[in-house]
């Protein structure tokens, strides 16, 4: 609490909520801001998985081939290994898709909306570019492909 | 806006609850204060916080100015949403069914008080991309005898981005600037590149220095959230994207800009004249041929008479 006669101004600012919770504002025609935290939310899990796969890969060095083999033999239907990796599939597929957009547009400026004069009903061009065609595109092959994935993973 | 035109049409509930955010810097205190607000057809947020402000409680700070989207000073969170409260009408954001509108000042800008927030780092960063022309010959730019050369087409190439009103929506909006206090944000960027689109200006090189800064241009991630709010549709989200392609060229030693134009030379009279069109009829008693024989000369002083 400031002192008597003291001001202070208020940070109001969400910090790191603003990355990964995509309704802290409501943002009208902005599928990008979803994409954003998917992206980095995505991005956290994968390091995490990395290490978990580090950790996982170890266990013929631990318990043997044998045990090795005989776990991934198990490995058929609904079981936490495939469970993990059907999760695995989707955050990677993602990621990578998304990425590959993010280059696209970043990188060499592509599908970004051209500068017009702006006109009734006053909408951004790079919300109206193909940017947001690219965008559907990957998030419907990113469901085509993890559900491939799952098939693969599963059967 | 189509929400805005569509809304205009329709009538609010006859009151809301207006539900401001409030902030006390002596106490540090937040809290939330209602109000009952009667409401009429085309009746804006910024008309309802007036009428609080002016019959229900006059300790309410808010900044407002020109009430017609012009001076971006109204900037507020409605009901979850970056907005300017004077293009905002009740009708858009409260219906019989949920009467309620929420205010809240400005995320990413420190609050003063209530609604108002502090906009001086914003115009510092704003300040920092050189918002303006710069060219080698001071001397011509100091003393200009004409203007600079700039065809219809290279206009367009920035004329989006010179609309910003410096609302700071965007900014309220970027989930980068609401973590790191250092980006430059949208709205420095976007203004960086529509000095360096800009034929008529000589320090992109400069320009793209201060992109290229550890705060700038690299650090969006295109959540494209400031395009998704500006009132303007200036882009800047388009805007930064464009502008770290052309930063990543040149930094490969593969972009330059393409044309730099020069003062026009002075217009020499050329004795043409421009005919009338054929439907242009004179009025009676008007000889133009005899008035440009002999111009007709106004005595201002007998006007005075």
């Amino acid at each position: 609490m400031a002192g008597r006669g003291e001001r202070r101004f208020l940070k109001n600012m969400p910090g790191w909520r603003a990355s990964f919770n995509p309704w802290i504002l409501k943002l009208p025609n902005n599928p990008e801001r979803l994409a954003f935290v998917l992206h980095r939310v995505t991005g956290i899990l994968l390091i995490l998985i990395l290490f978990l796969h580090i950790t996982v890969t170890t266990t013929p060095a631990t318990r043997g081939w044998e045990f090795w083999v005989e776990e991934i033999r198990k490995a058929q239907g609904i079981t936490p290994v495939t469970l993990y990796f059907f999760i695995f599939a989707g955050i990677a597929i993602f990621h990578g898709l998304n990425g590959i957009r993010l280059l696209l547009v970043e990188f060499l400026g592509c599908c970004v909306g051209k500068p017009e004069k702006p006109k009734p009903p006053y909408i951004s061009a790079t919300l109206k570019a193909p940017q947001r065609t690219l965008l559907y595109i990957v998030f419907a092959l990113w469901i085509i492909l993890w559900m491939i994935a799952g098939y693969i993973i599963f059967t | 806006m189509a929400q805005a035109l569509k809304s205009a049409a329709k009538y609010p509930p006859k009151t809301v609850r207006v539900k401001i955010k409030r902030y006390s810097p002596e106490t540090g205190r937040e809290w939330w204060q209602v109000y009952e607000v009667e409401t009429y057809r085309g009746m804006t947020v910024l008309d309802a916080l007036l009428q609080v402000k002016e019959k229900r409680d006059h300790t309410i700070v808010m900044r407002y100015s020109c009430r017609m989207g012009v001076c971006g000073s109204c900037g507020m969170i409605i009901n979850g949403t970056p907005r300017l409260a004077c293009q905002t009408q009740v009708s858009m954001v409260a219906s019989e069914e949920n009467p309620e509108i929420t205010v809240e000042p400005l995320k990413n800008f420190p609050v003063v008080r209530d609604l108002l927030t502090d906009f001086t780092s914003f115009f510092e960063k704003h300040r920092k991309v050189k918002p303006y022309l710069i060219r080698r010959d001071t001397q011509e730019q100091e003393n200009p005898k004409t203007e600079y050369r700039m065809t219809p087409e290279e206009l367009l190439e920035i004329y989006p981005y010179s609309l910003c009103i410096s609302c700071g929506l965007c900014v309220s909006a970027c989930p980068v600037s609401a973590s790191d206090e250092g980006f430059l944000g949208p709205q420095a960027l976007a203004q960086l590149w529509r000095y360096t689109a800009d034929v008529r200006d000589e320090a992109w090189r400069e320009r793209l220095e201060i992109a290229d800064d550890e705060n700038g241009a690299l650090k969006c991630h295109f959540a494209a959230s400031c395009s998704a709010v500006c009132p303007k549709a200036v882009d800047p989200g388009g805007a930064i994207q464009m502008l770290r392609s052309a930063l990543l060229k040149y930094k490969l030693g593969l972009w330059k800009k393409r044309k730099i134009s020069e003062p026009v030379p002075p217009l020499e009279p050329t004795g043409e004249k421009v005919p009338l069109p054929p439907e242009a009829q004179t009025l009676p008693g008007v000889d133009l041929e005899a008035m440009e024989r002999e111009p007709v000369v106004i005595d201002a002083s007998k006007l005075l008479d």
